[in-house]
């Protein structure tokens, strides 16, 4: 069995005496890659990146790096002895040097440069050529947030942590960042934890995601698994990316909604027949189809774009989002009926 | 950085605490020019060094009273009677000014064992003769200063001042508290305006017509008559005129610079050297000279400018000890403010 | 809990307990008797002083918020001629001390004073004295504090008005507000706590004056203290009185603290912050603008250096007298000794609580910059006071040596007592420095690989120096001007300019005051023209 390049084994981070989050397992196989933590605010992101970094203590479990242990309850490696970078998610910027000199005290005039980062690559991708010779103050948070990304990336890390990275960039800007922040991590194997409460953020920097709720790890998983099988009901809420129905097992593969009618799918986990279940139902999971006979009333139209998604109230006053793909020419008004395709079928059913 | 500041500090710590021997700390609340002048002389011709804390009368005697028994002064010097007297009945002096020289120098009632007086002052009062006629001034007495016929008329400092609390404290002394509360009313009903500014702006109200008689002591005129306080001060002066009272019965209230020799004294002998130097014809008379004061000793006579302007002969009050002032001090503040003398 | 025992604990605790002990002593012989000679006068003289105080106290926050918010006002919002000159001009008021100012009214405005040369000059002899109007006693008093006081106001405003958002005066525009309006139902409402922070540090200070009350003998609770102590040796009287002031410096105090936080808000908030553009003033309310500009200039400034060196000129053997030399290497020494002293524990103070955390050392510090609420008077004999106590009780009772000797009449004793006293000026302006320095940037530091030490020499120094420099001159001009302290506590033959100048003054020779006030005057100009970028800094400059 290989070992992790990264691991935290049951560590109960901590701040001020108050538990945030218990007893976390999480670990990073490969050099190079990148897993997302994801969690509603004040849960405690902040808290593991800074404990990882070493800026704060813990009193339970151990982190590993790269076979050693950093911290655990009687070792703690200092801050500036770890050769972790972490991006604060606020200006970290030195005040008194300009944002050139800055992101070059990243340099480190002794470390192993079996990575060779291109500083110029750097500057070019996150877009802060015109800022260089510029002060911290006279710069936008976007643009101290660039800086202070590109600082640490240069500062050619075992381990990078990302806090927020791009939270307060431009949304125009954001995709382009994310994309050629991936290309320059997985280029230059540089392993990251990036904290965001952003999930398509997440899901698309990261290898890997633990959500994080109610004080612990929820799921850990990938990005994929995490969607799509979300592994509790606050996951689920977390993401609120579908809603639950009632609904009764009818067989070993289908299920049966008072609104909705028979439902057939494979479900993900084995239930037995007649038993009561919550169902996930996510945007995509049903279909538009106008000659359906089962109507539902229209209550909400949102255009994101690339699609509508419809809201539409059950008989039993649910509401059930649908995507329907943007160029869809039939557009359906609020209190108009909107006819859903039967019989339904999912991928896969996902029930609690 | 670091280690000249402490390197600094602990210089400083020796600057005070290292006795270099052959010395003499003077705390000293005269800070007339001509006063180191004569100690520059005192070092050059005994091979003492002088050392000055200067400050004002109060303060030095606090700290003279704080540091005790371990106190670095030497001498108290200041321009009142009142002054030494309230340090000895603190207990922060001890005798030995009794050197033949300074006994024979000065006069009984000018010098206790613990401090001597070292120049005099008289105490007086200017006039205006255009306002003020002699018949009106014939006889006048400090005690006169109540008499309604001045309503009006008459300015002096506040009561806060020592030269005017030495005054009433000797008034106390020849006519006992009550009387002199009474008096001290008759005052305050007579000014011609509330008390402020220095002997020198008096004399300058009476000049510029605010008032008719002022109280202020001998040197300040002579100081403005000499010019150095500009041709405009010198000017007015002469606009004024002196006048001794009580020349019929005790004689005009005197006050002295006195030196007083502190408890502990570390360098002793050489106090008595210094108040010995003092009070020799040679400095008696550079006192007279630049700072305008009487002399205490015989044998030299005052600056040209005060016996020209303000009369050779007057009669001094050589009867009340100077050593009441200091005893009925307390008894004078109590009275003026009693008075409403600001 | 032993954790936070650590260096910085005991370097913090130190400082406030040096700081701390004096005052407690003052406090803690509120009980004692003495013999009280004048028991039956005391209720009239308690009487007085306060009046004196309140009477002072009102008539001076008055003037200063006129003077200090009117000029603010002009300078900030309206361009009038030499409006740019007045906007630092203004602060050199800072360079007379109250005292240098009153020798000054004194001077110009007495009997065949400076007033009445110029008069005889101009128009031949007659008697002016009675026509010219005379500035002494309490109304002296007021002017001289005001002016050299105002400028706490000025600054403070001015900062506060420079931050106020174009928006918010637009928006008064919007409602149809003009001017006047403007000014009362917006401008000076928010601006209001940075008024009430300069008013306050007005007003401790004038509770705190000596030198220039004291020469015009007006009896506050300050010189009421000091005369009660030292003149009548009537301690529990004194300490009655200093009770009574201390709770009323400290009431300002937490005022002046209170309504700082609050003004600081008022500063960081960036969002709408737009370079106002100043409206250019018509021909007739220019000449307003400036003539009053002017005035406050003139008055706070120009007089009292051109009356020192009038006097100077008229009378230059004082000038040759004055062992200037010495003087300078005087102030000079003590300047820098008390500069880096202050400057270095305000450091590790400041560095302890940002890498500690610490809220007992939060509080200990908050302690310790209470020094600064204390009247210098008080401070220096409080100072003596318990060294003498603590000499014969404790030091002799061991059986040591007396260490009178090494505080009192020493540098050192001057500049421990100096450190009480401007401890918090040090340690404020550093925090302040300090507070602009986001905590994530020293954890960057220590994930770039810089230790803790490294941090501090290479980053926080750096950034810092602005601020440590404007500290110390901050410093230097405090102890340039000082009285009280230097005047009690300083060791033979040591004079300053502030020293020489008090000394001649209260001997009634105000012409041999004028070299070392002028000097004075120049030197602190000096500091202060150096330091006008700071002092009017603006945030986002």
């Amino acid at each position: 069995m290989s070992k992790n390049f990264f691991e935290i084994k049951d560590v109960t981070f901590a701040i001020g005496g108050k538990n945030k989050v218990n007893d976390v397992n999480i670990s990073i196989k490969n050099e190079g890659d990148t897993i997302c933590i994801l969690g509603p605010s004040g849960i405690g992101k902040t808290t593991m990146l800074r404990t990882i970094a070493g800026l704060e203590k813990i009193n339970k479990g151990e982190i590993i790096l790269k076979d050693k242990v950093i911290s655990s309850d009687k070792i703690h490696i200092e801050p500036e002895k770890r050769n972790i970078a972490l991006s604060f998610q606020e200006n970290s910027l030195f005040p008194h040097y300009s944002v050139d000199k800055n992101i070059h005290l990243g340099i480190k005039k002794n470390s192993p440069t079996d990575k060779n980062i291109d500083s110029n690559e750097i500057i070019k991708i996150l877009n802060i050529e015109d800022i260089l010779s510029k002060y911290p103050h006279q710069i936008s948070a976007g643009e101290a947030q660039r800086a202070s990304l590109a600082r640490s990336l240069i500062s050619q890390p075992d381990l990078l942590l990302l806090d927020e990275p791009l939270s307060n960039v431009d949304q125009s800007f954001k995709e382009d960042i994310q994309v050629a922040l991936k290309q320059l991590l997985n280029k230059n194997k540089i392993t990251t934890i990036v904290v965001t409460h952003d999930s398509y953020e997440a899901f698309y920097l990261g290898n890997k995601c633990a959500l994080i709720l109610d004080n612990e790890v929820k799921q850990f998983d990938d990005p994929y698994n995490v969607y799509h099988f979300p592994n509790s009901v606050e996951v689920v809420n977390f993401l609120n990316r579908g809603i639950l129905l009632p609904a009764k097992v009818t067989g070993g593969n289908s299920l049966e909604n008072d609104d909705l009618g028979i439902i057939k799918g494979k479900f993900v986990k084995h239930y037995p027949t007649g038993s009561n279940v919550q169902l996930l139902l996510q945007p995509e999971d049903l279909e538009h189809d106008d000659d359906s006979n089962l109507k539902l009333e229209v209550v909400d139209r949102k255009f994101r774009g690339t699609n509508f998604i419809y809201t539409l109230k059950t008989p039993s006053n649910r509401l059930i989002p649908v995507a329907v793909h943007s160029h869809h020419w039939e557009q359906h008004e609020v209190n108009e009926k909107f006819g859903i395709r039967r019989p339904i079928e999912l991928e896969h059913i996902v029930c609690f | 950085m670091k280690k000249i500041s402490i390197l600094a500090l602990i210089t400083s710590l020796f600057v005070s605490a290292i006795a270099v021997a052959n010395e003499v700390n003077i705390f000293n609340a005269r800070h007339y020019k001509a006063d180191s002048e004569l100690y520059s002389k005192f070092t050059n011709m005994t091979g003492i060094k002088v050392n000055l804390i200067n400050g004002k009368s109060g303060a030095l005697e606090k700290r003279i009273l704080s540091e005790g028994a371990d106190s670095s002064a030497d001498l108290y010097i200041t321009a009142d009677a009142g002054r030494c007297g309230a340090m000895d009945a603190k207990g922060a002096l001890q005798g030995g000014l009794t050197s033949a020289a300074i006994k024979d120098a000065v006069p009984k009632s000018f010098r206790t064992s613990k401090w001597v007086g070292i120049a005099k002052r008289a105490r007086i009062i200017y006039y205006s003769p255009e306002r003020v006629s002699g018949a009106e001034l014939s006889g006048m007495t400090y005690e006169g200063l109540a008499d309604p016929k001045w309503k009006g008329r008459l300015v002096i400092r506040k009561s806060s001042n020592i030269y005017n609390k030495s005054l009433v404290a000797s008034l106390i002394k020849n006519n006992g508290k009550k009387a002199t509360a009474e008096w001290a009313k008759g005052v305050v009903a007579n000014m011609a305006r509330t008390p402020t500014g220095n002997d020198r702006a008096q004399i300058m109200a009476v000049a510029a017509g605010e008032a008719d008689i002022a109280v202020a002591n001998t040197y300040y005129l002579a100081l403005m008559l000499s010019g150095k306080k500009g041709a405009e001060q010198q000017a007015a002066a002469k606009k004024v005129k002196a006048f001794f009272p009580n020349q019929n019965d005790r004689g005009t209230h005197m006050n002295v610079s006195c030196a007083a020799l502190v408890k502990g004294a570390p360098n002793k002998a050489n106090a008595v050297k210094l108040v010995e130097f003092l009070l020799t014809p040679e400095s008696q008379e550079h006192f007279t000279n630049n700072t305008f004061e009487f002399p205490m000793i015989d044998g030299v006579s005052p600056s040209p400018l005060v016996v020209n302007n303000l009369g050779l002969d007057f009669k001094q009050d050589m009867k009340t000890k100077l050593a009441s002032y200091g005893k009925n001090q307390a008894a004078a503040v109590e009275v003026m403010t009693a008075a409403g003398w600001k | 809990m032993f954790r936070y025992l650590n260096i910085w604990f005991f370097s913090s605790l130190f400082v406030s307990l040096i700081i701390i002990v004096p005052i407690l002593t003052v406090f803690s012989s509120f009980f004692e008797n003495t013999t009280n000679y004048f028991e039956i006068l005391k209720n009239t003289f308690l009487f007085e002083y306060t009046l004196n105080s309140i009477c002072l106290l009102v008539s001076v926050l008055f003037l200063t918020f006129i003077i200090g918010t009117g000029s603010a006002y002009l300078v900030s919002f309206y361009e009038f001629p030499l409006s740019n000159f007045f906007k630092w001009a203004l602060i050199l008021s800072f360079a007379v001390p109250p005292y240098i100012y009153a020798y000054s009214l004194t001077a110009f405005f007495e009997n065949y004073g400076t007033a009445y040369t110029i008069l005889k000059n101009l128009f031949g002899e007659a008697n002016y004295n009675s026509h010219i109007p005379k500035f002494d006693g309490m109304l002296g008093s007021i002017l001289s504090i005001s002016f050299s006081l105002f400028g706490y106001v000025y600054i403070l405003t001015r900062a506060s008005f420079l931050y106020q958002s174009q928006q918010l005066i637009d928006l008064g525009k919007n409602l149809g507000f003009n001017s006047y309006k403007s000014f009362y139902s917006i401008i000076l409402p928010s601006a209001r706590p940075a008024i009430v922070a300069g008013l306050s540090l007005v007003a401790m200070e004038t509770l705190a004056e000596f030198g220039a009350v004291d020469f015009f003998s007006i009896n506050t609770l300050t010189t009421g203290i000091y005369n009660s102590w030292i003149a009548f040796d009537d301690l529990a009287f004194a300490n009655q009185l200093s009770f009574f002031l201390l709770l009323f410096i400290f009431a300002l105090f937490i005022i002046e603290n209170l309504s700082r936080r609050k003004a600081k808000y008022h500063f960081n908030s960036r969002g709408g912050f737009k370079r106002k553009e100043k409206f250019r003033l018509s021909k007739s309310k220019a000449l307003s603008a400036f003539i009053f500009c002017f005035l406050v200039f003139f008055l706070s400034f120009l007089f009292p250096l051109s009356q020192m060196l009038y006097w100077t000129i008229k009378f230059p053997e004082n000038l040759f007298d004055l062992d200037i030399i010495n003087l300078l290497l005087n102030t000079i020494y003590l300047v820098f000794l008390s500069s880096i002293i202050l400057i270095l524990f305000s450091l590790i103070s400041n560095y302890g609580n940002r890498v500690s955390n610490n809220k007992i050392l939060n509080l200990l510090s908050t302690l310790s910059i209470s020094g600064y609420a204390i009247p210098g008077v008080i401070l220096a004999v409080a100072f003596i006071t318990f060294i003498a106590w603590f000499d014969e009780t404790i030091i002799k009772t061991l059986g040591f040596l007396s260490i009178k000797k090494i505080f009192f009449g020493s540098i050192l004793g001057l500049v421990l007592v100096y450190f009480i006293r401007f401890y918090s000026l040090a340690f404020n302006g550093i925090k302040s420095g300090y507070e602009k320095i986001n905590i994530n940037v020293d954890e960057s530091a220590y994930l770039l690989g810089y230790s803790k030490r490294k941090t501090f020499i290479n980053i926080h120094i750096p950034f810092l120096r602005n601020s440590l420099l404007f500290v110390g001159i901050l410093i230097s001009l405090e102890i340039i001007r000082e009285l009280p302290i230097t005047l009690i506590l300083r060791p033979f033959n040591f004079e300053t300019f502030a020293t020489t100048a008090y000394i001649s003054a209260s001997e009634d020779l105000l012409e041999a005051a004028a070299v070392p006030s002028l000097f004075l005057i120049l030197i602190a100009a000096f500091f202060i023209m150096i330091t006008s970028k700071y002092i009017l800094r603006d945030n986002n400059e």
